[in-house]
């Protein structure tokens, strides 16, 4: 059983959600927690998926795809702050997305085979999201406040630049992997992709910090 | 096929990090946009409270020249007719047969004086401002002025009657007293005219003498009555509109406030 250096970041997020879990309250960011239990549940099978005698850890990986996307698309409905109309709009879209997602892990490209189509899907949608999401924020903010500030920000910004390298790393993986794609002899996934989650999750960390202060500001 | 390998993994890390400055660039924007607009809200705050602060340093002005035009008005005008009317009365010694013509002026004197003093507490009054409106109280001062002898004032108005805030009322008739002092203290003027053009959006109120003019630039940089000449631009300032003074020597004095009536 190991733990890659990356994992302590999400385990770090995963205890600042919980240790700030009044001020994610706050913002109606408390669906951040299942996401980041997923995460390290997920990252720490994926990690470990010889345990299981598994050949690779694409299942896994998929099935959190599967379990992310819902998590991920109602996030996002509270960060942009939706009207009623727009938000049933925005449901039916997000379901729809799904079935897509359900219907590549069945019948396209299966369990056992990494699910790229999906992937670059879901990916492309969160970087579209997440920037209707860091515009509207920007455009309909308190004007006093600034947006540094604004713990929504930061996740956004964080979930933005890592969709960006996850869809790119992860949309080409199948190349990556088929052509030993490598960079100062690491394989370009396992030399980008650790670095990523680091910044992401310690993203996350400051957001979490950041809806505690302005809780108790 | 290494070769290959390089220039694909330099493609991807090209193409990533293209797509992350693309990323980090929008979020800059956001902050920026952020920023920018923030700095607005605090320029617009200042100017507010400055805006405050001369708002109330003109109304202690205004209350100041109010105090000075009371004290001189009852000194000059209703403390000499009260004045000559004691000595009157005190000419007339008790045993004396009773002087009906003294007393008949001393009469005319204090009624005189109680007229001049109610005269002036209508053109002090706000309220009387408020109830008749801008035109028709400014035609009452004109009217007080010109029974007063020194000086004819007219006042014409253009246009239909638009309603104005009080505040902005009260601001423009004592841009108006202001003028009419003006004439009397300084001009040597013996008529003035008045006039209100009401257009769709702002109203023109122009107040011309045949006084024996000045030089404005060189009287604005100068002396006390630069002064008063600065406040009447200041106070159109307060109104949202604009204040000029245009004049020459020897050839009558123009004010021209011109007010938008929001």
């Amino acid at each position: 059983m190991s733990i890659a250096w990356y994992q302590y970041f999400e385990i770090f997020s995963l205890l600042c959600a919980l240790f700030c879990l009044r001020g994610l309250n706050a913002y109606s960011l408390w669906i951040m927690i299942p996401i980041l239990v997923l995460d390290n549940v997920s990252e720490f099978i994926g990690t470990n998926y010889h345990l299981f005698n598994w050949k690779n850890n694409y299942l896994n990986y998929n099935i959190y795809l599967l379990l992310s996307t819902p998590l991920f698309l109602y996030l996002f409905s509270i960060l942009l702050n939706l009207r009623p109309l727009q938000k049933r709009n925005y449901f039916i879209a997000a379901f729809f997305l799904e079935v897509l997602v359900l219907g590549n892990f069945f019948f396209l490209q299966g369990p056992w085979e990494f699910n790229t189509y999906a992937n670059l899907l879901i990916q492309s949608t969160y970087i579209i999201l997440s920037c209707l999401a860091l515009a509207r924020l920007t455009i309909g903010k308190d004007d006093e406040a600034g947006i540094l500030q604004d713990p929504r920000f930061c996740i956004n910004a964080m979930i933005l630049l890592f969709s960006i390298v996850t869809m790119i790393l992860l949309g080409s993986q199948k190349y990556i992997k088929l052509h030993h794609i490598e960079i100062h002899h690491k394989v370009l996934y396992f030399a980008v992709m650790p670095i990523a989650n680091a910044v992401l999750y310690t993203g996350y960390s400051c957001a979490f910090f950041l809806c505690r202060m302005q809780m108790s500001k | 096929m290494s070769d290959a390998n390089e220039q694909i993994t330099s493609t991807i890390v090209a193409v990533l990090f293209i797509l992350l400055f693309f990323g980090v660039l929008f979020l800059v924007m956001l902050v920026y946009y952020n920023y920018r607009r923030r700095q607005t809200v605090v320029e617009k705050k200042e100017m507010k409270a400055q805006f405050d602060q001369q708002l109330m340093l003109a109304r202690l002005e205004m209350q100041e020249q109010a105090f000075t035009h009371i004290s001189e008005e009852i000194h000059d005008n209703v403390g000499q007719l009260l004045s000559l009317a004691k000595i009157q009365l005190s000419s007339i010694g008790e045993s004396d047969p009773v002087d009906h013509e003294t007393i008949a002026a001393a009469k005319d004197n204090v009624a005189r004086a109680i007229r001049d003093l109610r005269n002036l507490a209508k053109s002090l009054h706000t309220e009387h401002i408020r109830t008749l409106g801008i035109c028709q109280a400014v035609e009452e001062e004109g009217q007080r002025l010109s029974r007063a002898g020194t000086l004819s004032v007219s006042v014409t108005s253009e246009g239909s009657q638009r309603n104005i805030p009080e505040d902005k009322q009260l601001i423009l008739f004592r841009i108006i007293q202001e003028c009419l002092q003006n004439c009397l203290k300084h001009a040597e003027a013996t008529f003035v005219n008045i006039g209100f053009t009401w257009y769709p959006d702002q109203l023109r109120v122009r107040v011309r003498d045949d006084g024996k003019g000045f030089d404005p630039e060189a009287t604005l940089q100068g002396s006390s009555s630069g002064l008063g000449l600065q406040n009447i631009r200041n106070r159109a300032r307060l109104t949202g509109g604009s204040g000029i003074i245009s004049s020459a020597p020897g050839e009558g004095t123009t004010v021209t406030v011109m007010m938008p009536y929001d």
